[in-house]
């Protein structure tokens, strides 16, 4: 049974105990920005009441928009409340009242769009951008030429691909004797880091099977859903759905994005044989296979790992990860502490609340700079990027990289050495 | 917010701005103010306005520019609190601590350390293992609570033991008074006696004698190494014996939990290892010390009990040490499930009574038809007593009601305290009178009256006003 956001509410005993997770609260030391303060604001505020009819309290709105939605709350709240769905629920009634954010709003309207798609944007942006952007030296990513408004320049940017994912895959060779799996790339795969899904790809294909990336898969719809936007998360729905529907002979889905394993395991009308697949799961299902590919091939570089919260807090997901990576690097694999904490990102919140994002990625950085290691894994494009940020912040030499890319060179390379050649 | 209140918070709030505070410490939002009106016992009031101070000095001037206007003053830490110790009233201001959050100093050679109120405990706890140092006491709230909170009520968990509570390990304090000025009481030395000891007198004075603004922590040496054990008994008394055997035998374990048999039945098919049908009493032991202290005291305790217990498991690794602590860390979300309400109450005794009580609790719970159920610290005598109800029934929420009565005076005969852990707060002060003389208590209110003649200081707490009801 499925419960209103009302009752979810009522479920939260205010006992606290999402304190000692929540980023924001960690760094405010606010009772509003704390999911139990935001809950009360959530009970106490009536946005029906005529009192608010015309301009909704600022406390409210400050609180309700500084989430990462990064679901720490819920991890640790042993009532189970679904804090992140209230949260969500009252962005939705908030832009019912107010109206989108015009900005999310037309970008919305783009991941909709099928004519005039983000894939074209992100093309055209592709021939533009060094107008503007420069690569940075170390990492993948751009940083500003120019001073541009509310963008420093140790701010990163991913570096726009004239190649989309799919550009690549149109080229592809149907491979019949290989087992087909859907694979979801996700929009930042697909536009911004299409390496890192034929690195998926590949790694697939040494285990035997074919990915099959249907190009009509649309945007997730996480980024939607926490904006409060239930329309066009709807929507969004439904077209992957139907995509996922179209392909019934394949019931596996896998994807490399933390973020959309987590938005689409949620999805209502899900066929119920389908199964949703975060790539270390699916890995993981095929352990003997893959231990017997890498062989006695190890990495030779401290590597660490940085749990993404819409796999570790969103999935469940802790232990498949570090299993691949202890495969791959043996004991060059160790953890940082608190691999757990956010780093952060929190989909559009780092550009919406910079300051505060980079104080809750300082702490990351610190932590992973503490490791020793010379790359930090993540499964997620979302914390990659800005952990690439945090690293060009504080000077710090590591890079960070998707566990599969790191397994893919690995396979690729029988010395383990990576002399890779990023795709322009 | 009333009206005449207006001009005189606009004015005070100019005065703290001109004295220092930023606009984002001074929370004057009727929404905002809502979110520090309430802790973990679920009761909500709003104060006229929330503080964030970031020092002692802030504290200060607050308390000062408030005692001008005599208003009233409610300390809060996390508001994890369950007696309610951190509830405002309508009139009064809060000053949240949380901002002061800082670790001052960790003295090696001292093995202190000196923190600002606003730490939590757990991170105190991390920082100071990465010099090999302890720091013992571990409320179960102790990711999220802070050690001005614990300092406040007294905080203990199941470490008590074996390590003491809060109060063990508080070497001193500064505070600020009612009167806005601070005071500093004990110091770095072990041997102290000069003077009244105040700093004892501070802690669990539930926030009603002074705010206190720094504190001064003893730390130990890390153990080494732990050993924890899982002991199944066929009745409470088997249970009580097999502690009582332990000590004897020189086994000091640093943790013994218990859980009845109702607890035991609502846990049993979560657990990852299975019960004996027969168990009625389950004992989670920690051992704790030098790797050989460890090893030869969980020898004695294996000799002592592999007959005698109706299970023995032995952990090997943390992980299996995480697995015998589901049986305690499930116990509270499984008992919720028994029914839609429960009235917690957190008893002591001293340690040989247990047996009785759970027998007397027994019948209680027999007479008044409603589910009893117990666990806690078996170590130290703090139980905590769950009377599972549905407080939408009003004919049981008023045996609820009855059998608090009734469980305060089984404890109490039995030579027990009304609270272990959390306080009396505003929930149990219609109680206090039940478990001391009107001498002991007027000697009480005169130390109340010396610190905060105007009782402007957490007012409404620990001593019963007129007409102040029990809340569960
Ligand atoms: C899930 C859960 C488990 C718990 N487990 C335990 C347990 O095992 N053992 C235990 O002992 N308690 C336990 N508690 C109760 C609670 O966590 C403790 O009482 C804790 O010490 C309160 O700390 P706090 O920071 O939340 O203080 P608050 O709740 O904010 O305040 C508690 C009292 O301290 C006063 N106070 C706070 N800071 C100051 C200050 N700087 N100066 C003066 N007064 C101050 C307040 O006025 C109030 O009276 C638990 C609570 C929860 C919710
Ligand atoms: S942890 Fe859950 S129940 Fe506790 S205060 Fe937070 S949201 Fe409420
Ligand atoms: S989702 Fe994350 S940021 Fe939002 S309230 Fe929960 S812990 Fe805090």
């Amino acid at each position: 049974m499925t419960l209103t956001w009302q009752q979810e509410l009522k479920k939260c005993v205010k006992c606290g105990a999402c304190m000692a997770v929540c980023p924001i609260y960690r760094q405010t030391g606010r009772e509003e920005m704390v999911a139990r303060g935001k809950l009360n604001l959530i009970e106490r505020v009536d946005l029906e009441k005529p009192a608010h009819k015309k301009e909704i309290p600022a406390g409210w709105l400050e609180a309700i928009d500084s989430c990462l939605l990064c679901c720490s709350c819920e991890e640790n709240c042993s009532k189970g409340v679904k804090i992140t769905e209230i949260i969500a629920a009252a962005r939705n009634r908030q832009s019912a009242k107010q109206g989108l954010n015009p900005i999310k709003k037309s970008a919305f309207a783009l991941l909709l769009n099928r004519f005039f798609s983000m894939a074209r944007l992100l093309k055209a942006g592709s021939f533009m951008q060094w107008l503007l952007w420069r690569r940075l030296p170390r990492h993948s990513g751009l940083v500003r030429r120019l001073p541009l408004p509310g963008i420093d320049d140790k701010t990163v940017i991913p570096a726009l691909p004239r190649q989309q994912l799919d550009d690549y895959l149109r080229k592809r060779k149907a491979a019949p004797n290989l087992e087909p799996v859907l694979y979801f790339p996700g929009c930042a795969t697909r536009y911004l880091y299409p390496q890192m899904g034929l690195d998926l790809i590949y790694v697939l294909e040494q285990l035997g099977f074919y990915g099959v990336v249907p190009p009509e898969f649309n945007c997730c719809g996480l980024v939607t859903w926490g904006a409060g936007d239930s329309k066009s998360t709807m929507e969004l729905q439904q077209r992957n759905l139907a995509v996922i529907q179209k392909h019934a002979a394949i019931r596996q889905i896998v994807t490399g994005c933390a973020s959309c394993g987590h938005a689409l395991k949620e999805y209502d009308g899900l066929p119920a044989d389908c199964e949703i697949l975060d790539i270390s799961e699916f890995l993981f299902r095929h352990k003997e296979k893959l231990e017997k590919l890498v062989g006695s091939r190890k990495l030779n570089r401290k590597i660490t790992y940085h749990d993404p919260c819409h796999l570790r807090k969103g999935q469940k997901i802790t232990a498949q990860p570090r299993w691949l990576l202890q495969l791959i690097a043996g004991e060059n694999f160790v953890e940082m502490r608190h691999p757990e904490r956010c780093c952060g990102a929190g989909g559009t919140f780092g550009l919406s609340h910079k300051a505060l994002s980079r104080k809750i990625l300082a702490e990351k950085t610190r932590d992973t700079d503490a490791s020793g290691a010379e790359i930090v894994a993540s499964g997620c494009p979302g914390c990659l990027l800005q952990l690439t940020e945090g690293a060009l912040l504080a000077e710090s030499s590591w890079e960070a990289r998707h566990p599969v890319t790191v397994l893919a060179d690995l396979l690729k390379n029988d010395a383990g050495k990576e002399n890779r050649k990023e795709v322009e | 917010m009333t009206q005449p209140v207006k001009p005189l918070l606009n004015q005070l709030t100019a005065e703290l701005k001109a004295a220092g505070f930023a606009s984002g410490q001074i929370i004057m939002a009727d929404e905002s103010r809502a979110c520090y009106g309430y802790d973990a016992t679920r009761q909500s009031a709003d104060p006229m306005l929330v503080l964030l101070p970031e020092s002692g000095q802030q504290v200060e001037t607050a308390i000062k520019l408030a005692a001008k206007r005599k208003l009233k003053i409610f300390p809060r830490g996390a508001a994890s609190g369950m007696s309610g110790g951190s509830i405002p009233s309508s009139d009064g201001i809060i000053i949240s601590l949380t901002r002061m959050n800082r670790i001052l100093e960790i003295d090696q050679e001292n093995m202190i350390a000196t923190v600002e109120p606003g730490v939590v405990t757990g991170e105190l706890q991390e920082e100071v293992s990465r010099y090999g140092l302890f720091y013992p006491p571990d409320p179960a709230s102790l990711s999220f609570s802070t050690l001005g909170g614990n300092v406040a009520e007294n905080a203990g968990g199941p470490r008590a033991v074996k390590y003491g509570v809060t109060a063990d390990y508080v070497m001193g304090l500064e505070a600020v008074l009612i009167n806005g000025e601070t005071i500093k009481c004990g110091n770095k030395c072990v041997k102290s006696v000069s003077g009244y000891d105040l700093t004892s007198l501070l802690v669990g004075s539930e926030g009603t004698l002074a705010v206190i603004t720094k504190i001064l922590l003893k730390l130990v040496p890390a153990p080494e190494s732990v050993k924890t054990s899982l002991l199944a008994f066929p009745s409470m008394s088997a249970a009580a014996l097999a502690i009582t055997a332990m000590f004897k035998n020189q086994i000091s374990p640093s943790t013994i939990e218990f859980l009845d048999h109702h607890s035991i039945n609502a846990v049993r098919e979560t657990l990852p290892f299975s019960l004996p049908a027969a168990a009625d009493t389950v004992l989670l032991v920690e051992i704790d010390g030098s790797s050989t202290s460890v090893m030869a005291q969980s020898q004695k305790l294996k000799k002592l009990f592999e007959n005698k217990a109706l299970l023995l498991i032995e952990a090997r690794d943390e992980g299996e040490r995480a697995q015998l602590w589901t049986a305690r860390r499930r116990l509270s979300p499984a008992i919720a499930n028994l029914a839609p309400h429960k009235i917690n109450e957190d008893i002591a005794v001293p340690r040989a009574a247990i047996p009785a009580v759970i027998a007397r609790l027994e019948q209680l719970s027999a007479r008044i038809a409603l589910p009893i159920v117990c666990f806690g610290h078996a170590g130290d005598g703090n139980i905590h007593v769950n009377v599972m109800l549905d407080k939408n029934d009003p004919e049981q929420a008023q045996r609820g009601v009855k059998a608090v009565d009734e469980i305060f005076a089984i404890t109490l005969e039995l030579g027990g305290t009304l609270s272990g852990e959390h306080g009396i707060g505003n929930t149990k002060s219609a109680y206090l009178d039940k478990e001391w003389s009107a001498a002991t208590i007027a000697a009480m209110r005169a130390i109340k009256q010396a610190f905060d003649p105007e009782n402007r200081l957490n007012p409404g707490k620990i001593f019963p006003t007129p007409g102040s009801q029990p809340c569960h």
